[in-house]
Parts: C-alpha cells; sequence; structure tokens
C-alpha cells in the first residue's frame, strides 16, 4: 500500500533496498521497470527518479573504500550519488542494485543511444546547425524538445533522409587474412577473432552464419565452432575434403551449389559471355589441339585438383565479398529483373534482352572524342512526387515576368548599343562634373550605396559579419517554426503559434536588441539588422491578424 | 564530315578525325584501286572498321560495277554486332547528309544458334544441338514426308519462308542479328535461311571467319557470292591457325567405336530399306553413276552434305563402282575403319605422309585412293537416301569420311601422326591420330583466288611480312600505322628483374624456381597497391597459372593482394569464368577495383576488351610461347621451315609476341583510356622480341624502360599514372591527334600524314 501511492501508475517494483543515503539524507531505493527511483525515508513521494534511457553509466567506489556507492551518471551530464549504508549488507545491496542495472540499462541504452547518437551526429556534422543549437538551445530561447521536434523525423520516419542514407561499409577483401595465426609456443595455434571478422565471416559465408546459429550454444560452444572453423578444410581452401564429420562440409556443398546456380544463370552483359563469343566452333573431332586435352579427372593429380579448389575458391570469396557489399542494391536490380522477366518466355527472353546488349554495344562503338560536344554528363532529375512537379506552385496574380529572352535580347541591346556608340565630342561634360561623377561611382560614393554586400564586406569587421550570420539563421530557424504554424488549425498548432511569437519576441530582446546596440556603439551607421527587424515585424503582423480573427469569431 | 580521298567522295560519320584514320583510308583504297589484296596494321583503338567501312562503302558507291559486295569478316559475335551497329551510323549519316535513304542492304549472318526463332528450337543451349534439331524439321525428304503425313513436325518458319519468303528480296537496310530475328518474328520467316538467302544480293556481309575459311562451311554459305567482292578480315592475327583448325582431323578410340556404331546402324537401315522400299536404293545407285553434278539439289537445307573438299575434278565424275552400292560402301568403311583401328594399337609414336598412309592402306588393306576421294560425298548421299534425321548422331562416321576425303586429296600440306599414349601420362594407353594441316594457306586461297581483294587487317600484325609468307598470296600494300598521341597514354615497361636482381622469366628452366615466382607475386602485389580500378594479368598457360596460383596462396601472397582488390580468376569452364569476368567488371565498376589472372591465348585474351577502368595495367607474366613439345607442332615448324624458309624460332617468336601484343593491347581501346604495360620477363628486352611487336607499343619503349626492376617500375608506373590522372579535353588533342576538316586538309597536316603508314 505503500508504495502504491508513492507511484502513479502501479509498476513493476524489481528491487527495494533501504537505507540508502543521497544528499546526506537516508531513504529508500527503488528499481522498477523503466526507472530508478529513491525517497527520503518516511515521505511517500520520490525526490530523485531517472528512467534507465537517461541514464548514461553506472560507477562503483573501489572495494576497499570505507564508503560503498553507487554512481549514475545521465545523458545530460549531471549526477546522482547513492551511498549505501546499511552497515552489514551495504557490499551486497549494492551489488544487487549493480547487477540488477547491468541487465537492465543495456535494453534502453540503446533506444535512447541511437537518438541521442544521432543528435549528436548531426551536429557534428552540420556546423551550422551547432551554432543555432547553441544560440537557440544553450541560450534557453526555446527547448531542446521543440528544437529537435521536427529535425528529428527523419530518424524515426522510414522516409530516408540524406543523414540517413549513409553508405554501407563493404568488407575487406582480405579478412580471412587478418586472423593471422600465431603459435602460442607449445605446438598450438591461435587465431584472433575479432567481432569485426566474425561479422564479415558471416555476411560473406551466409552459410557459415546459418551453421552458428543452428550449433551455438546448443551443441558447441562459441570457441568450439570457430576452433573447428579453422580446422576445416573450409577455411583451408587447399585441403581435399577427407573427413566427414567436419560440420562445414556441408556450407562447401551450398558454396558449390551457389556458384553452380550463380553460372547457369549466366552473365547480364552479352559482351563478356565467353560462351557464345564463338559463332561457330569446331566440331568435335576436327582442329589442331596444341594443349594436352585433360578432360579426364582420372588421370588429374591430387595437387592439380588442390590447384584448382583453391582457384574455384578464389572467384567464389572475390564474389560473395562483392555481394556482400552491394546486397542491397542488388535485392533491387533482381526485383526489376524478375517483374520484367515474367511477360517473357523461357530463353525467348531477347524479346527484353536486347536493351542491355544495345547499349553495351553503343558503349563500345563509341568514340567519344570523335564527336563534336562533349556535353557534361547530366543529372537526372529524382522526383518525389511528380504530380507536385507537374502542377507546381501557380502564381496568384499575373506579373510582369523577364523571360530570359527578354534579357538576352537586351543583354544583345546594350552589346549593340556598346559596339556603336560614338562619341560626340562636341557635346561633352565639363571636367568637374566628369570628375564628381566618377566619384559619385566609385565604390564609396554616393551613387554606390546600394550596393550593401561589398559595403558589408569593406565596412563591417569580420567578427560582426559572423555574428550577424549567426543571428539570421537564428532568426530564420525560429521564423520558420512560426510560419510552420499556418494555418492554424489545431489545439496544438494555436498553443505552438503563441509560444513561437514568444521565442520572436525573446529572441528579438536577448539577441537582436543587444547585437543593435553594440553596433551602434561601434558607429557602424549602416542599417544592419533592419532586414531581420522587418522579417520579424511580418510575422508579429501575421500573428496579429490571426489573433483579431480568433478573437472575432470567438465573439 | 565529306573526305576527298585522293578524288573519291567519302563520308565519315564524324566531325573530327584522327590522322591516321585519314591515312588508312589512303592505303586501303590503293588497295581497291590495284584490285589487289592489302595487309594493314593499326592499333585498337583509333577506329579501324569505321574507317573501313566509310571508304569501302563510298567506294562501292562510286563504282558500283567495279565493287559489288563487301564481304567484312570478323571472329567472335560480338565483334559482328559492332560492325553491323557501326555501319548503321554511317548509313544513318549519309540519309542525314544527302537526305535521301539508299538502298544499301547489309546483313550479319551467324549460326542457328544466335538467328533461330522457332521456341522449341532456340531454347537448346549448344550450336550443335539447335542445328541438329533445325535440320530434323527442315531436311528435304522430312518436308516431303510432311506432305503425305501432316503430323510430322516441321518448322512453320522455314515453310512460310520457303514459300513466300524467296519472292521478295529483304528490303533495304541494315539489319543486326536481333534485326533479322524481329523481322523474322513480323513476317514468320525463318530468319536464318532469310540470311542465307540474303547475303547474295546484299550489298554488305557481316559474318565470321568460318563462313568463308572453314571448307565444310563455305561450300555451304559462301559459294555464290559475287566474285566482284572485297573480302575484309578484321583481328585477322590468328587467320592462319583459323585455317589450319578448320582442316585438321584427330581420330581417337572413342570415335572409332562410335563409327563403328554408326555403321551397324546404317547397315541395319539398309537392311530394313530393302525389305520395304528398294526401289529408294536402285535410285540412288542410278543417281551416282550419274555423277555428283546432281547431288545439288537438296544442297541448301542438308547441312551434312558439307564437304571438307570436293575437288573439281570429283564433281564431274561417277562415284566409283566400289562404293556405290549401300552394301559395298558399308563394306568399304568397315575395311577402313578396322584399317585405322590397327593403326591406333601402336606401342610408339608413328609419324608420315599423306603419301605414305595411302601406300599403306592400299599394302595393307586394297583400298584405293580413288573410293577414298569419294567417302565423304559418298556418305552424305546414303545418310540422305535412307532419311536419317537426326545427323548429329553421324559425326564420327562423317568425320572419318572427311578424313579419308582430305587424307587422299592432299598430298601434301598435312601431315599424320599416332601417338599412343599423351606425353604427361606415358602409362595410361589413349592412342590419337593426328590428322593436321600445316599449311595455312590450303584452306585460304579459294578466297584470295575468288575475290577481287582482300584485306587483312588487325591492331597486332607485325611483323607484317610473315603474313603474306605462310598464307602465300602477294598483296599489293602492306602498312603499319602508328598510334598519333596527344599524350603518350600507354606505358609499355619491360621489367627484367626482382629487388633481389633475381632475372624474372618464365623460361622453362626458371619455371619451377620459388624465387621467380616470388618477385612476381611481389610485382602485382605492389601494383595492385598503385592502380587504381583494373589489373589484367596474363600467364603463358594455364598449368603455369595454377601453380603460381597456389604457390602465391601458400607463401600469403595472394592474401596480401587481396588487401587492395579482389582476386578473380579465368577456369577452364567458360561459363565459370564468364562470371568472374562480369563480377570482375562489378568490381572495377563499384570502385573495389579488382585483378584478373587471365590466361595468353585463352578466350578471355582474345575476346575480351578491357576498357578504361576495366583495366588500367595489363601485366604479362612471361613470354606466351606456345607448347613446343608438341609434335604437331614441331612437323609444323619444319614444314614453315622447308615451303616458305621461315626459321623455327623466328616463328616461334612471332608467334609468342603476337600473343603477347594481344594481351597487352586489350587495355588500350583508345586515344582518352590509358594503361600501363607491363611485360615482366627479362627476354622481352632483346632486340628479336622487341622488334616483333607492333610499332604503336614499341616506339614507347625507350632504353631506359627495357630492365627494370619491380621497384623501378613501381617507381615509373606511379610517375605515368599521376600524369594520366590530369583532366585530358577535347581541346588538348585537337591539331595532333585529332583533327578538323580544315585541318586536315593542311598543306603541312597531309605531310604529316603520309608518315604516320609506315610501309615494308
Amino acid at each position: 500500500a505503500h508504495l502504491i501511492t508513492m507511484t502513479s501508475l502501479s509498476e513493476e517494483v524489481l528491487l527495494v533496498v533501504k537505507k540508502v543515503r543521497q544528499k546526506k539524507q537516508d531513504g529508500t531505493l527503488y528499481l522498477m521497470a523503466e526507472r530508478i527511483a529513491w525517497g527520503p525515508e518516511g515521505k511517500d513521494r520520490f525526490t530523485v527518479s531517472h528512467l534507465y534511457a537517461d541514464i548514461r553509466c553506472q560507477k562503483i567506489s573501489p572495494d576497499g573504500k570505507a564508503k560503498v556507492q553507487l554512481q549514475l551518471v545521465l545523458h545530460t551530464g549531471e549526477s546522482t550519488t547513492f551511498h549505501f549504508a546499511n552497515e552489514s549488507t551495504a557490499l551486497k545491496d549494492r551489488e544487487a542494485a549493480k547487477e540488477l542495472l547491468q541487465q537492465l540499462l543495456p535494453k534502453f541504452k540503446k533506444k535512447a543511444n541511437k537518438e541521442l547518437e544521432e543528435k549528436n551526429r548531426m551536429l557534428q556534422e552540420d556546423p551550422v546547425l551547432f551554432q543555432l543549437y547553441k544560440d537557440l538551445v544553450v541560450s534557453q530561447v526555446i527547448s531542446a524538445e521543440e528544437f529537435w521536434a521536427n529535425r528529428l523525423g527523419g530518424i524515426n520516419n522510414t522516409d530516408p533522409s540524406p543523414y540517413n542514407n549513409k553508405q554501407e561499409v563493404g568488407i575487406s577483401g582480405a579478412f580471412l587474412a587478418d586472423i593471422r595465426p600465431q603459435t602460442d609456443g607449445c605446438n598450438g595455434l591461435r587465431y584472433n577473432l575479432t567481432a569485426d571478422i566474425i561479422e564479415s565471416i558471416f555476411r560473406t559465408y551466409p552459410a557459415v552464419k546459418q551453421k552458428y546459429s543452428e550449433n551455438v550454444p546448443h551443441n558447441l560452444t562459441e570457441k568450439e565452432f570457430w576452433t573447428r572453423f579453422f580446422q576445416s578444410h573450409y577455411f583451408h581452401r587447399d585441403r581435399i575434403n577427407t573427413g566427414t564429420q567436419d560440420i562445414f562440409s556441408e556450407c562447401a556443398k551450398q558454396d558449390e551449389k551457389g556458384l553452380k546456380s550463380l553460372v547457369t544463370q549466366g552473365v547480364k552483359n552479352p559482351l563478356v559471355d565467353l560462351q557464345s563469343l564463338e559463332d561457330k566452333t569446331l566440331d568435335e573431332g576436327y582442329g589442331i589441339c596444341t594443349t594436352q586435352p585433360s578432360t579426364s579427372n582420372a588421370n588429374k593429380s591430387v595437387k592439380d585438383s588442390s590447384n584448382s579448389a583453391i582457384i574455384k575458391r578464389f572467384n567464389h570469396h572475390s564474389a560473395m565479398v562483392l555481394a556482400a557489399g552491394s546486397r542491397r542494391g542488388e535485392l533491387a536490380s533482381d526485383q526489376a529483373s524478375e517483374t520484367s522477366s515474367t511477360d517473357g518466355n523461357s530463353r525467348d527472353s531477347d524479346f527484353f534482352q536486347p536493351p542491355v546488349k544495345k547499349v553495351k554495344l553503343q558503349e563500345a562503338i563509341e568514340f567519344e572524342d570523335l564527336q563534336r560536344e562533349n556535353r557534361p554528363k547530366t543529372v537526372p532529375l529524382n522526383l518525389k512526387k511528380s504530380d507536385r512537379y507537374a502542377h507546381g506552385p501557380v502564381p496568384l496574380q499575373s506579373q510582369q515576368y523577364t523571360t530570359s529572352q527578354d534579357i538576352i535580347n537586351s543583354v544583345n541591346y546594350i552589346r549593340h548599343e556598346m559596339a556603336n556608340y560614338k562619341p560626340s565630342l562636341t557635346q561633352v561634360l565639363s571636367s568637374t562634373a566628369a570628375t564628381s561623377a566618377i566619384a559619385a561611382l566609385s565604390p564609396g560614393g554616393v551613387l554606390m550605396q546600394g550596393g550593401a554586400q561589398q559595403a558589408i564586406n569593406q565596412m563591417v569587421p569580420t567578427e560582426v559579419q559572423g555574428e550577424l550570420k549567426h543571428l539570421y539563421v537564428a532568426a530564420g530557424e525560429l521564423l520558420r517554426h512560426f510560419w510552420s504554424c499556418f494555418p492554424v488549425n489545431t489545439p496544438f498548432l494555436e498553443e505552438k503559434v503563441i509560444k513561437m511569437k514568444s521565442n520572436l519576441e525573446r529572441f528579438q530582446m536577448t539577441k537582436l536588441h543587444p547585437f543593435k546596440e553594440k553596433i551602434q556603439r561601434q558607429y557602424l551607421s549602416t542599417n544592419l539588422t533592419g532586414h531581420l527587424e522587418e522579417m520579424l515585424q511580418t510575422a508579429y503582423s501575421k500573428f496579429q491578424i490571426w489573433q483579431t480573427r480568433r478573437m472575432m469569431r470567438k465573439t | 564530315m565529306k573526305l576527298n580521298i585522293e578524288g573519291l567522295l567519302v563520308y565519315f560519320p564524324y566531325d573530327y578525325i584522327y590522322p591516321e584514320q585519314y591515312s588508312y583510308m589512303l592505303e586501303l583504297k590503293r588497295t581497291l584501286d590495284a584490285k589487289g589484296h592489302g595487309v594493314l596494321e593499326m592499333p585498337s583503338g583509333t577506329g579501324k572498321t569505321i574507317s573501313l567501312l566509310s571508304l569501302i562503302v563510298a567506294y562501292q558507291r562510286a563504282f558500283p560495277l567495279e565493287v559489288t559486295k563487301l564481304i567484312y569478316c570478323s571472329r567472335t559475335v560480338p565483334e559482328i554486332e559492332k560492325v553491323v551497329e557501326e555501319l548503321r551510323k554511317l548509313m544513318e549519316f549519309y540519309t542525314k547528309e544527302t537526305g535521301e535513304s539508299n538502298n544499301f542492304l547489309a546483313l550479319a549472318l551467324s549460326s542457328r544458334k544466335n538467328l533461330c526463332i522457332h521456341p522449341e528450337v532456340s531454347s537448346l543451349r549448344f550450336g550443335k544441338e539447335v542445328d541438329g534439331k533445325c535440320h530434323s524439321l527442315t531436311a528435304s525428304y522430312i518436308r516431303a514426308q510432311h506432305h503425305s503425313n501432316p503430323n510430322l513436325p516441321v518448322c512453320r518458319f522455314y515453310e512460310e519462308f520457303d514459300s513466300v519468303g524467296r519472292q521478295v528480296p529483304l528490303p533495304a537496310g541494315i539489319y543486326n542479328l536481333d534485326d533479322l530475328k524481329a523481322f523474322g518474328r513480323r513476317k514468320g520467316w525463318c530468319p536464318y535461311y532469310l540470311a542465307r538467302y540474303s547475303i547474295l544480293h546484299a550489298n554488305i556481309v557481316v559474318y565470321s571467319y568460318h563462313y568463308l575459311l572453314d571448307p565444310k562451311i563455305a561450300d555451304l554459305v559462301s559459294k555464290e557470292l559475287a566474285k566482284k567482292s572485297v573480302v575484309v578480315f578484321d583481328e585477322a592475327h590468328n587467320i592462319d591457325n583459323v585455317c589450319i583448325d578448320s582442316m585438321s582431323v584427330n581420330i581417337t578410340r572413342r570415335t572409332l567405336d562410335r563409327c563403328q556404331n554408326n555403321v551397324d546402324t546404317l547397315q541395319n537401315t539398309i537392311h530394313k530399306i530393302k525389305e520395304t522400299d528398294a526401289a529408294k536404293l536402285r535410285e540412288e545407285y542410278r543417281r551416282l553413276v550419274e555423277g555428283l553434278k546432281e547431288a545439288n539439289v537438296a544442297r541448301e537445307t542438308d547441312i551434312y552434305l558439307a564437304n571438307p573438299v570436293l575437288p573439281d575434278e570429283i564433281l564431274q565424275e561417277a562415284v566409283p563402282g566400289s562404293i556405290r552400292t549401300a552394301e559395298h560402301f558399308v563394306g568399304f568403311m568397315r575395311r577402313f575403319l578396322e584399317y585405322l583401328k590397327s593403326r591406333l594399337r601402336v606401342q610408339h609414336v608413328v609419324q608420315e605422309s599423306a603419301p605414305q598412309f595411302l601406300k599403306d592402306i592400299f599394302d595393307k588393306v586394297c583400298i584405293d585412293r580413288k573410293p577414298l576421294r569419294f567417302c565423304a560425298e559418298r556418305l552424305q548421299s546414303l545418310l540422305r537416301t535412307l532419311e536419317i534425321a537426326d545427323i548429329a548422331d553421324f559425326s564420327a562416321v562423317t568425320l572419318i569420311s572427311n578424313f579419308a576425303t582430305l587424307v587422299s586429296t592432299y598430298s601434301q600440306g598435312f601431315t599424320i601422326i599416332i601417338e599412343p599414349f599423351e606425353d604427361r601420362t606415358p602409362t595410361i594407353a589413349n592412342p590419337v591420330l593426328h590428322f593436321s594441316c600445316m599449311d595455312p594457306s590450303i584452306a585460304i586461297k579459294p578466297v584470295f583466288q575468288r575475290f577481287q581483294s582482300v584485306v587483312i587487317t588487325s591492331g597486332t600484325l607485325s611483323p607484317l611480312d610473315i603474313y603474306p609468307r605462310i598464307l602465300d598470296f602477294r598483296p599489293v600494300t602492306m602498312a603499319s600505322f602508328t598510334m598519333t598521341l596527344a599524350r603518350t597514354c600507354l606505358c609499355p615497361l619491360i621489367v627484367g628483374r626482382g629487388n633481389d636482381q633475381v632475372a624474372l622469366s618464365s623460361k622453362f628452366e626458371t619455371r619451377e624456381d620459388f624465387a621467380v615466382i616470388r618477385n612476381y607475386g611481389n610485382l602485382l602485389l605492389e601494383m595492385s597497391a598503385i592502380v587504381p580500378d583494373g589489373i589484367v594479368a596474363f600467364f603463358t598457360s594455364y598449368v603455369y597459372m595454377e601453380n603460381i596460383v597456389a604457390s602465391w596462396y601458400e607463401q600469403g601472397i595472394l592474401e596480401n593482394i587481396q588487401r587492395n582488390k579482389l582476386i578473380f580468376i579465368e577456369t577452364q569452364d567458360a561459363a565459370e569464368t564468364s562470371m568472374a569476368l562480369e563480377k570482375y567488371q562489378e568490381a572495377c565498376e563499384n570502385g573495389r577495383g579488382a585483378i584478373l589472372l587471365s590466361v595468353a591465348r585463352g578466350k578471355v585474351s582474345e575476346g575480351i576488351d578491357f576498357v578504361h577502368h576495366y583495366g588500367r595495367a595489363v601485366l604479362m607474366f612471361g613470354v606466351p610461347y606456345v607448347y613446343t613439345q608438341s609434335r604437331i607442332l614441331k612437323a609444323r615448324l619444319e614444314y614453315l621451315r622447308d615451303q616458305f624458309q621461315i626459321r623455327e624460332n623466328d616463328f616461334l617468336t612471332f608467334d609468342a609476341m603476337r600473343h603477347a601484343a594481344q594481351c597487352v593491347g586489350r587495355a588500350i581501346r583508345g586515344k582518352t583510356d590509358y594503361g600501363l604495360m607491363i611485360f615482366a620477363d627479362k627476354r622481352y628486352a632483346r632486340a628479336d622480341k622487341r622488334g616483333k611487336l607492333p610499332r604503336w607499343i614499341q616506339e614507347h619503349i625507350n632504353d631506359g624502360s627495357l630492365n627494370l626492376t619491380v621497384d623501378e617500375a613501381v617507381q615509373l608506373s606511379k610517375h605515368f599514372l599521376r600524369q594520366m590522372a590530369q583532366p585530358f579535353r577535347q581541346e588538348d588533342q585537337l591539331g595532333l591527334s585529332l583533327l578538323t576538316l580544315e585541318q586536315l586538309e593542311s598543306e603541312e597536316m597531309l605531310q604529316k600524314i603520309t608518315q604516320i603508314a609506315h610501309q615494308t
């Protein structure tokens, strides 16, 4: 009954440890299904409660120390220390808590870590985002949650965002070579296996993985499994299969089968198909056989067949490594070819074979340097929603557009004018008027004020420029949040838009105004922040309009 | 652009031209003008094919009565298809420029396997099966039986073609193999027979060597092609071997056993027919009395009419009486077979000439020369009479009868070698009778005699003068062209020593030498670290490669190479190798990089191009000499020495170097391409070897790179690759190795161009 009052929902309590001190207060530690909590003695609420997902790690005090402690370090960097104070069972208590946490934490870690790692990675990869984070979150303009709210969408969504679309790392072709056997001094060999190598073996040889899952741990320990693997003929390609109880002989057979099926499938590119290269092979019995026919397997020596086994294995290994690296891509193309093959009958498949062949043939006869223009290779447009592209945003009102043809015409016109320009020397400016005109047109002159870009580059120190840039980014981010609320059609959005407006105001107060004052202090007369203020003003007025409309609707 | 080649207007479907292309066309035009034969060597990747086509098509248009047909022979199916595609490009250009569609008919011809559209027949995998099945549906007597018994299956595509297709000629246009099939499907006609029929009136025919050089096929397909044709043999560096192969026969015990079965079957069939339809046999006898001329009737469809070489005089004569009746002939064949069996029971190697063989057979079993000569023809007649559907089964007896005809027809240029066992396995009896042709000119002679101009061309034909000698013809032009280059995009290096100064060589004495193998491994390892994308390495033979790979594996060299690139290895199985090749290309494509270990004289070295990143370096481990211990080769060398005054060593070196050049030439397929060519054998440095490389490779070997160590080669390669990695634009080439029409027509350039062709 005591517990139920303390936990709002009935949670499963996994462990209760009494006499645990936290901040020099006695209390009880509870380990529950999803969180760890501590309540001071005599009170029916928790003063400390951490979700397991928030905990980065636990630390314990060294054994010899007087105080028996357990520290929890959170992802935020904070930490909480518990002191096990029950004199007789302190160590045992802590061990129990530690053991349990050890089991629990990894389960939650994965999920939390993934998100956290993702955030971390995004911040590391994108310095602009990082700056934004510093500007907005660290300075507490908006909360971290708000900041991540629509950025992490990509992670949870299945939609592959560019961040998510990382290339898969392939497998080194020589991963087996990395397992150099070392003699351990007493007539034995030691193989060093790492998790990476095991992963490589599994990815390259699915048959071995299958064997592993079949046999470990029911029949063999992991160590035994790998020992057998290294002893097997399967690993040593040059040995001829002799042992029958070798569990890997089946793998070899499967490989053989896979290889055969690959071979019978044939090749897609007709230009490398050696079988159909010759147009007319000589009939049996004709021709000069300069090489000794070694057709009969009987008179092949053991060495020969072991040699050819090595060669086969190398081809197979390379093919498997290659396939493991591009398995995902393969799948898609396989499907594509399958769907296309449904309409063709068995070998009369040349209905759709020609495209590959045609392309390859064209490639083969092409002389790129003999053609006139080497047009740059264009990137195909990848449309996610083609209907949106087709219909596009329609301009609201008709406007005066300048087409590129207009521009070209006017450029031509100007060029033409320039070419035909004839100075009429009788009607020239006086020298003073000319000098002042030149002055006015030089940088810094009256007529050159408009070139703001140039002005900023030249007139504002770089640090101010940098600061301004950050302000822009931050303001842009806030405004994006703000505008994304429109149209405001849910209560949630209503709440958000109000919050965002206050965020904007806070931004203006805490960031923009100090900056403005600063540049004023530095006598930078140009109105650098004008545009920013304008943007904010637009947002405010939008907000105003929305609010008045809402009021009207309410009344 | 439109070119003026000594007064001939040539349409050239590109905006620019390589200087050597212009030079090549000049030489070609002179050959055609003189109505003679020519030998032209031009590097691969300099647009040889399009130059050839442009000039000959222009010539055909300008002098339609002088040159009526172009017969373009290439080696592989992809090559054939490439030629047709280039031709299509040219014709499109003609249409664009002249505004009128010209009435040229050009088509590719290939075996049934590549052209058949019959759903059942075309699903068979092997060419021989397709041929056999096709024959069982289209043979004349099958079709005749079909008239009385409509349930008997025939090929509807052939029937349709036979009844309708012959009347209307194939409309003008360019037909590749797939186009022919599409056309055949649309019309319901057999594309294969349509193509075979259409080559007679086509302006351009593209097919493989065999249709002209293998007398068994040439007699069927190409016999009636017009005399005023220009014949081009592209990729002709191995043409002598093609000629020899098509005329040689090997007979083993297995062949004889199968032949025995064939003869038994024939005898049984004859017995049966005698009881039921004796008239048929009498009819045949009557025909044979009248001579073989009439045997032409059903020639087209019945492929067993193929005849090795049927001398003209035979066609005039009647079949000798001793083999005229079916039973007598079968008895004759039995006797011949028994004789061959007895000859195969030998304990030691026997070598003899054709006249010796004939004398022996006359002494032992009283078989005369004359009936032997008729053997092939007589057998075909019998097979036709007996209406045997599946001729594939009778390949053994056909082979024996072809042998009989050949051995009795030619007294020179052939040798007979009977070996009781293979050299490597002297304990296992496996007697073989080799009847091998040693004189390539026999097979190609009819081509030179019949056609007005024959052009032999390839990227590697050096030394040029040897081809006219071994093929026995008088060319009017012989020229070798170099590749004009704005940047030196090929880098031939001769690596003669390892870093430990051990001489590198694949010669027999050091073949098993551990130090050499290790150094070869080091060379490959070092290269794998510095060369981007693909590396191709060639070995001198398959056995050699197997041994080296095994010992590299033991020494851990391959594992180290795998850290840099994936390894793929050619095997003796073509399907497996195709897959390895495709994977190799995939690995080059996706950036991982790969090494292909392959064999000179293998299929890869002859048929596969490694353009751009598919081959940034080619390594040639050793000099690819042919296996010199073979008796057949020895006999051939002797023959070459006696007949053509070609010294044995000269020929062997020539043969090795042309294969080496083929291998390394695989990597450079154009002026924008680049690649290293590494000759890893100290023997390449010698003048007699180096001098036999094509000029376009030779001229880039400088004296400093003749005997490099592995390290030095690596340094040079690094430097070369870095240079090549710089951007290379069209402007860099213009005026040097790439010309506009104006540049071409300038006096100075024309002067330069005359130097490109190297006359011999």
